[in-house]
């Protein structure tokens, strides 16, 4: 079973953890290339959440990016790398995280 | 040898460039009504619009992007719109003024009224779109604009006190009518940093083919050329106060302009100044029209160019081709040029936080500039120009409504 | 070190071009196939029409719809274009179609014949610029 969603319809969206606390919005999708049979394929394989969200969706450049993040050190932002493994995108409307806020920033800190 | 002449070439287009309606009109106003005193508002203005154009045109040669390109991309479609309106409103007002402008140049000298000239002018000028190259409208109506050089000769002939000029080369404030001088200071800057101006610069980049190798001509063509640009819209100031001011010369009916350089150079005076209006005001309409289509296209990923025949790029030319004949319907009903020209010189300062601070954004981003990116000195002007440009904002319509309309 | 995209900042709004590396838009979204077990595919890429006016906001949806007269089919001008058709990506992104088949150049088409082209020097010969 597969369904379709369009990518600006993830870009912004807010991400809860299984508690139903807010980790952050959508601000961009990493994806590679998985190779099969029939061809290659472009495959998504992390989602970058952010509080940032709605600004840096303005900062499509990458040294407002930075800039953000830096800025983000002196402002509470949090900024996870979500495996696509992790995420629960039944209702694409609202994402879900398998795990919690606490084990992210666990594993934010080991990266 | 041949970057010598591109060099070269650059400085001439944009001194010819340089002159258009708006910045004709408010230095005559600006010199008529407080002698030199708003020297520092073109010189200021100048250096903006120079510091301006080296970036987008570095922006272009280094990214082989234009600024529009970058500004869709980096802003994504939804907030690329804000600019797209920002500039397409004033700059069409613009527009319409310097067909108006030219429109005035040809009634004054044939006497028939310039309602009268809206159209042919608009037909003549989409033909060139039509059926020109982009080096031939750049280059040709920049070359033929030299001739606005005579306001050089007219101000040097008026024997006006040089060091006085210098002094005002600094800000001061009015001693009379103040509300009216900061009004026009306003004006002046709206007509020197009209944001057409460097999104034509941009553009131009791409279409001359401009890469790293291009730099130093750039360096050369938006600062030097734009300063000695600007040296031109100082004399038209400077005249304007030597001819109108003290004879309390009201600049309301078009044929006294002419008076700026009748009285320093008698009948070959009037004569040039008539020229360089028209053909200064027509090169505008030119590089405007193309503007507001690059703009679109660019920001929509259309094919453009104006050096592809127009079967190939339909939505490009179809745009320039609006733009310039509804351009010309306002005045062609008798709409009041100068009016006009007041008003969009207005808008166009009110807009400037749109396209320049986004800047301050990609000129330091290291993947589109590399290594290019602005020096510490570059931000710092940037930064100066974007707080200038908010302040504009906010004080360009409270002052048009109180001092000028 | 990976050899990934980031599909925002890489190919939304990035100009494309088609295999003759004439301007075919800009990419408005991508429709991405969610598969159980298995990571998201990005399956298609989307150009012109209904998406770009929804991206912009409702108000330009109302706007594109009275300029259309009323009804207007949702796939209209939007061109798809399977993201396996890409040829090379970077400053912009080449993909493996010709602009003459895709529906979102309808209108640039439909000006060529029907206006352009009745307008005498319209297919004359330029300056052989380097664009």
């Amino acid at each position: 079973m597969s369904r379709d969603v369009a990518l600006h319809h993830l870009l912004g969206r807010t991400v809860r953890d299984p508690d139903g606390r807010k980790v952050g919005r959508i601000e961009e999708l990493r994806a590679e290339i998985e190779l099969h049979e029939q061809g290659n394929d472009y495959v998504v394989t992390e989602f970058h959440v952010g509080s940032f969200g709605a600004v840096e969706s303005l900062a499509g450049s990458r040294f407002a990016r930075d800039l953000l993040h830096r800025l983000g050190r002196l402002v509470p932002y949090d900024h996870h790398r979500i495996p696509w493994h992790r995420l629960d995108l039944t209702d694409p409307s609202h994402p879900k995280t398998l795990d919690t806020i606490e084990q992210l920033r666990a594993k934010q800190k080991r990266d | 040898m041949k970057k010598w002449a591109e060099v070269a070439l650059g400085v001439v287009t944009s001194i010819g460039g340089f002159l258009e309606v708006g910045s004709i009109a408010t230095s005559i106003q600006g010199g008529a009504q407080f002698g030199f005193q708003l020297a520092w508002a073109v010189a200021i203005g100048t250096v903006c619009l120079a510091i301006l154009m080296e970036m987008t045109g570095r922006l272009a040669a280094v990214s082989g992007r234009s600024y529009v390109d970058l500004l869709r991309e980096h802003m994504g479609v939804r907030f690329f719109i804000i600019p797209l309106v920002a500039v397409m409103i004033p700059s069409f007002l613009v527009l319409i003024s310097e067909i108006g402008g030219v429109a005035i140049g040809l009634q004054i000298a044939t006497g028939i009224a310039f309602q009268w000239w809206a159209i042919p002018i608009a037909l003549v000028g989409w033909f060139l779109l039509w059926r020109g190259s982009f080096k031939m409208v750049e280059q040709g109506t920049a070359v033929l604009g030299l001739v606005s050089v005579v306001f050089l000769v007219g101000a040097i002939k008026l024997h006006p006190q040089w060091n006085a000029v210098g002094e005002s080369l600094l800000p001061s404030a009015p001693s009379h009518d103040k509300v009216k001088y900061w009004y026009i200071a306003v004006s002046i800057l709206g007509a020197s940093i009209s944001p057409y101006l460097y999104l034509f610069y941009s553009a131009g980049a791409l279409e001359d083919g401009w890469s790293l190798t291009h730099l130093g001509v750039n360096r050369v063509t938006a600062g030097l050329g734009n300063v000695f640009g600007g040296g031109l819209s100082l004399m038209v100031l400077v005249c304007a106060a030597m001819v109108f001011l003290p004879r309390q010369i009201g600049v309301d009916a078009y044929e006294q302009i002419a008076l700026v350089l009748a009285t320093p150079l008698g009948r070959a005076g009037f004569a040039l100044f008539l020229i360089s209006l028209c053909i200064t005001c027509f090169g505008a309409t030119l590089e405007i029209a193309l503007s507001g289509a690059y703009l679109l296209a660019q920001g929509l990923g259309w094919p453009w160019s104006e050096n592809m025949k127009p079967a190939n790029d339909a939505r490009f030319a179809t745009t320039y081709s609006i733009l310039i004949l509804l351009a010309a319907v306002p005045i062609a009903v008798g709409m009041d040029p100068l009016k006009l020209t007041n008003i969009s010189m207005v808008l166009s300062a009110a807009s400037l936080p749109v396209t320049v601070t986004p800047l301050l954004v990609l000129m330091n981003d290291r993947q589109v500039m590399t290594t290019h990116a602005n020096g510490w000195l570059g931000n710092i002007a940037l930064v100066l120009i974007s707080l200038m440009s908010l302040v504009l904002f906010f004080v360009a319509a409270p002052l048009y409504v109180l001092g000028g309309g | 070190m990976t050899d990934g995209i980031d599909l925002r900042h890489d190919v939304l709004d990035a100009l494309l071009m088609d295999r003759n590396r004439e301007n075919i838009g800009r990419c408005d979204t991508l429709m991405l196939e969610l598969r159980d077990g298995k990571p998201p595919r990005v399956a298609t890429l989307l150009i012109g029409g209904q998406v770009r006016d929804e991206r912009i906001g409702k108000w330009m949806t109302h706007l594109s719809r009275l300029f259309h007269g009323g009804k207007r089919a949702a796939d209209e001008g939007v061109s798809r274009i399977p993201f396996a058709a890409m040829r090379s990506l970077g400053e912009t992104i080449r993909m493996d179609v010709v602009r003459d088949e895709l529906p979102s150049e309808h209108v640039e088409q439909w000006l060529a014949k029907h206006v352009i082209c009745r307008i005498p020097g319209a297919q004359g010969k330029k300056e052989q610029g380097k664009k």
